[in-house]
């Protein structure tokens, strides 16, 4: 038990920063974030004697970061939606300073907010934490095939937020 | 079915390879304007839940110093000297630092460094400092105007137009006078140093008296020019 323990904990540590950002991708405020992935290690602690010798732990946490960030988000629609965090005006000039860029930012914020949670979270870990399909899959259920529709289908949606945009 | 849509994803995404319909279809007006639709939605995400907007708040350090030209208050944070500002209130500075998005805090011990060099440098016992500086919150343009004038040394000044050369843009005397009306970090970058065609001493955001007080401390000006 001791050793295991041991390992958990040097996974969790490993982990970690890595979790916490997709959570703030996740649920858009860093606070949530925070709080969302502690209750993931005290899920993962646990559902560690459960964790097979040979699994992919990183998934595994994914997973269950996944499904925590995924409550947290059903909890916060029956909440008043908050402000989101991310605030183009307080991005660095190197993101655009245009008025016409941070119409785009704003725009693709909210159509990120209006996403359905799952497809939401199908987009970060593909695009932000490197997640392959099938490990996409693992974490959100399902099949490969449903975590790229979700992926393919959020980044639809998005760039319909744009609208127009000259080639 | 899978639609030109799913196709450009998948390439973008570095799922897939282009295929040759694909290749056609960006070939065609629509094409072309779905392809740049998808990469800014792509530079939006990046922009908005990339690495930099999801890395913790960061914080400011900020302090006050006495000097002959007024108070000067610096900021630094762990990339170096972000800010430098005088002939402006306590409150103004601080509620600028916030809109970097950055936790602000008092701090004369993180600030002591540079306003040890800022002491030695109104003593007149200095005349470099030697800090680093955190010019993320300017433009690629600004910085080189602002890197050029870096590197003009003190008892020296240059026209406007010279550093437009200097960054090769000899038509662009106007926007770098500008580019240093916005210089973050007056005196550590000097830009008193420059001065209008003809030797007129040209503009200074805080003010041309203290830009005469600065060349005269560093003997570019006769004490009583």
């Amino acid at each position: 038990m001791s050793v295991r323990s041991a390992s958990l904990a040097e996974l969790i540590e490993r982990h970690r920063g890595e979790l916490v950002g997709y959570l703030a991708r996740m649920l858009g405020d860093r606070q949530e974030a925070e709080d969302a992935c502690q209750e993931a290690f005290v899920r993962a602690h646990r559902a560690f004697g459960r964790l097979g010798p040979d699994a992919n732990s990183r998934a595994w946490l994914y997973r269950i970061a996944t499904n925590t960030g995924l409550n947290a988000a059903r909890r916060r629609s029956h909440r008043a939606a908050r402000a989101a965090e991310v605030d183009p005006d307080a991005l660095p000039a190197a993101a655009g300073p245009s008025l016409e860029r941070r119409e785009e930012l704003r725009a693709v914020r909210r159509a990120v907010e209006a996403l359905p949670p799952r497809q939401r979270a199908a987009l970060m870990l593909r695009q932000f934490q490197d997640l392959g399909y099938a490990e996409i899959a693992a974490a959100l259920g399902g099949n490969e095939d449903a975590a790229r529709a979700n992926v393919y289908q959020a980044l639809k949606k998005l760039r319909a937020a744009l609208g127009g945009v000259r080639p | 079915m899978i639609t030109h849509d799913d196709e450009l994803i998948a390439l973008l995404l570095g799922d897939r390879r282009r295929s040759a319909a694909l290749g056609r279809w960006l070939g065609t007006l629509e094409g072309r304007r779905e392809l740049a639709a998808y990469r800014r939605t792509l530079e939006a995400l990046e922009a908005l839940y990339g690495d930099a907007a999801a890395a913790p708040r960061r914080t400011i350090y900020y302090c006050a110093l006495p000097t002959p030209i007024g108070r000067v208050f610096v900021a630094a944070g762990e990339a170096g000297l972000v800010r430098l500002s005088f002939r402006q209130s306590e409150a103004s500075f601080v509620a600028e630092l916030r809109r970097l998005g950055a936790d602000v805090v008092r701090s004369p011990a993180r600030t002591a460094d540079i306003v040890h060099q800022l002491r030695a440098y109104f003593a007149g016992e200095r005349r470099s400092f030697d800090v680093r500086l955190d010019l993320r919150h300017t433009t690629p343009f600004q910085r080189r105007v602002l890197l050029a004038a870096a590197r003009v040394p003190a008892g020296q000044v240059v026209s406007y137009g010279e550093i437009a050369r200097r960054i090769g843009q000899p038509q662009g005397s106007r926007a770098v006078g500008q580019a240093l009306g916005q210089n973050p970090v007056p005196i550590v970058i000097p830009c008193h140093r420059v001065i209008a065609a003809g030797g007129r001493i040209g503009g200074y955001t805080g003010g041309l008296g203290i830009k005469r007080k600065l060349l005269r401390l560093e003997g570019a000006l006769a004490a009583a020019g």
